[in-house]
């Protein structure tokens, strides 16, 4: 029998090489839609744990969130597929929206495409600066900060609004304008965000003391009932203080794995081991929550009542 | 004898009131910060550098409130443009001259030689990986992540208004317009 030419020998391997090639790419492909499909359907898997009734203002916070690593994607994969059975119109930004450089295409990279889908849906996030954020940011127009440092505004039904505040140079006009601002507002809930925590175990940063101190009185005085904050990259649950809900929630693309200090007596419930974001709920007086890792379980849950003027 | 006693020990009686009083007096004098007029001076370079910032802000178009990432870029460029422009003389030390230095080194030595001090420095300089040169009136390098600049640190040093921010740049503590991008001064050798 005659052995094929050596040119027909070439053509024979470049045909199969073509093949394999073919075949890694889509299997390649297949993993990424079945990593997708996976995370959906631990999604729907999950019983929901929130109300998700209409008429109720619904939103998702996250925190450290701008790296463009692997791990933003997947949580931001986490939050389409949970938008698909409850529709939040909002996202509040815990800061450090964006790390690293911050050319055009950073904004990309590291926020439009990752929440694309969510950008897509209508979903409007509304940010407030972390200590890596550059001042310019008030500008960009997905981050509907209005050219402001620090902002308020109401949620689009019941009575809530939201305040935003830039932590990295808490000054005295800034102070003035927050009390200005927690004074007028007569909305029955009050939820402040931004970055640095006046309370939180983990052991990189901890409670911030002297914003606490110039905060807190501020916080206590006009009812605010719910404070969210990131800067160190876990989620915590902060066991209510003086009647406020403090939440941690830096780890939405960020993680210090294992950097929540064990058993600290402010903690009422920490996960440090992965990515996460948090859905919220407001109904009336109360105001349920979930927190959802980047594989999509939920690892924490609860309801709060708003506080009331004495 | 006994008069010249008597005489010594009311000479020695009207000493003591004397000495008491000046030390009353002299505590009473209000205590002065040895740092003011070093703080003063900063400060007011630092008006001489906003009121430039905003005369030449005014002459640009204003940034839209919902820009996106290139208008943002683009209006960062020009206004950084017309900054080194107009500083084209600028050289380190014009707002941290010699006494400045002094103070912030100082300062610096108290956070980072105090308590949880090692962990701050390694904070700031957690995304540092590059050693790059800095130019006064140059443009922030945009392959360097601004650094966290943490609270212990603004603490000591004297309020920036909104034009101006510190930021550090490996060991390097610098002052950026943010909105212009640009390195209005910087001085080295700042950690201890």
């Amino acid at each position: 029998m005659r052995l094929p030419s050596p040119r027909l020998w070439t053509l024979i391997c470049a045909f199969a090489a073509l093949v394999c090639c073919a075949e890694t790419t889509s299997a390649r492909r297949d993993s990424t839609t079945l990593v997708r499909t996976v995370q959906e359907a631990a999604s729907a898997a999950q019983p929901m744990q929130l109300p998700n009734k209409p008429d109720t203002v619904k939103f998702a916070v996250i925190g450290d969130n701008g790296t463009g690593g692997r791990e933003q994607y997947e949580v931001a994969q986490q939050m389409a597929a949970w938008h698909k059975k409850f529709e939040f119109p909002l996202v509040v930004m815990m800061g450090d929206n964006i790390y690293g450089s911050e050319r055009p295409q950073d904004f990309v990279q590291k926020f439009e495409a990752p929440y694309k889908p969510l950008l897509d849906a209508g979903v409007k996030f509304y940010a407030s600066l972390g200590n890596h954020d550059s001042r310019e940011q008030r500008y960009y127009k997905y981050y509907n900060m209005d050219g402001k440092l620090y902002y308020s505004f109401k949620a689009p039904k019941q009575s809530v609004r939201f305040f935003a505040f830039e932590s990295t140079y808490m000054d005295q006009e800034q102070l003035a304008w927050i009390e200005k601002e927690l004074d007028s507002s007569r909305d029955d809930w009050k939820i402040c965000f931004f970055h640095h925590p006046l309370y939180s175990s983990a052991r990189t940063h901890g409670s911030e003391m002297k914003l606490r101190a110039a905060l807190e009185p501020l916080l206590i005085k006009y009812n605010v009932s719910l404070v969210l904050n990131g800067h160190d990259h876990v989620y915590e649950r902060i066991k209510p203080q003086s009647g406020i809900q403090y939440f941690v929630e830096g780890s939405s693309g960020q993680l210090r794995d294992g950097d929540l200090r064990k058993g600290s007596p402010l903690t009422a419930k920490g996960f440090d081991t992965d990515q996460t974001f948090m859905l919220m709920e407001v109904d009336g007086d109360q105001l349920t929550f979930v927190a959802i890792s980047r594989r999509g379980q939920i690892v924490d849950s609860g309801t709060i009542a708003r506080r009331r003027t004495n | 004898m006994a008069e010249a006693a008597t005489r010594a020990r009311l000479l020695s009686s009207v000493i003591l009131v004397l000495l008491v009083c000046a030390h009353a007096v002299s505590a009473q004098k209000p205590r002065t910060n040895p740092d003011a007029a070093t703080i003063v001076d900063f400060m007011k370079r630092v008006d001489q550098y906003v009121a430039l910032h905003k005369k030449l802000e005014s002459t640009l178009p204003k940034l839209p409130k919902e820009a996106t990432p290139q208008q943002i870029d683009q209006h960062q460029r020009a206004f950084g443009k017309l900054i080194q422009e107009n500083r084209a003389a600028a050289k380190p030390g014009d707002l941290f001259t010699p006494a400045m230095r002094r103070l912030v080194r100082r300062l610096m030595r108290q956070v980072f030689r105090g308590e949880g001090g090692v962990q701050l420095k390694k904070e700031i300089l957690e995304e540092y990986t590059e050693n790059v040169p800095l130019k006064v009136n140059g443009r922030y390098p945009d392959s360097v992540p601004l650094s966290t600049v943490p609270p212990q640190v603004l603490k000591g040093l004297p309020n920036l208004p909104e034009q101006l921010e510190y930021r550090f740049v490996g060991d390097r503590l610098i002052l950026l317009d943010p909105a212009a991008h640009v390195i209005v001064d910087y001085m080295e050798r700042v950690f201890p």
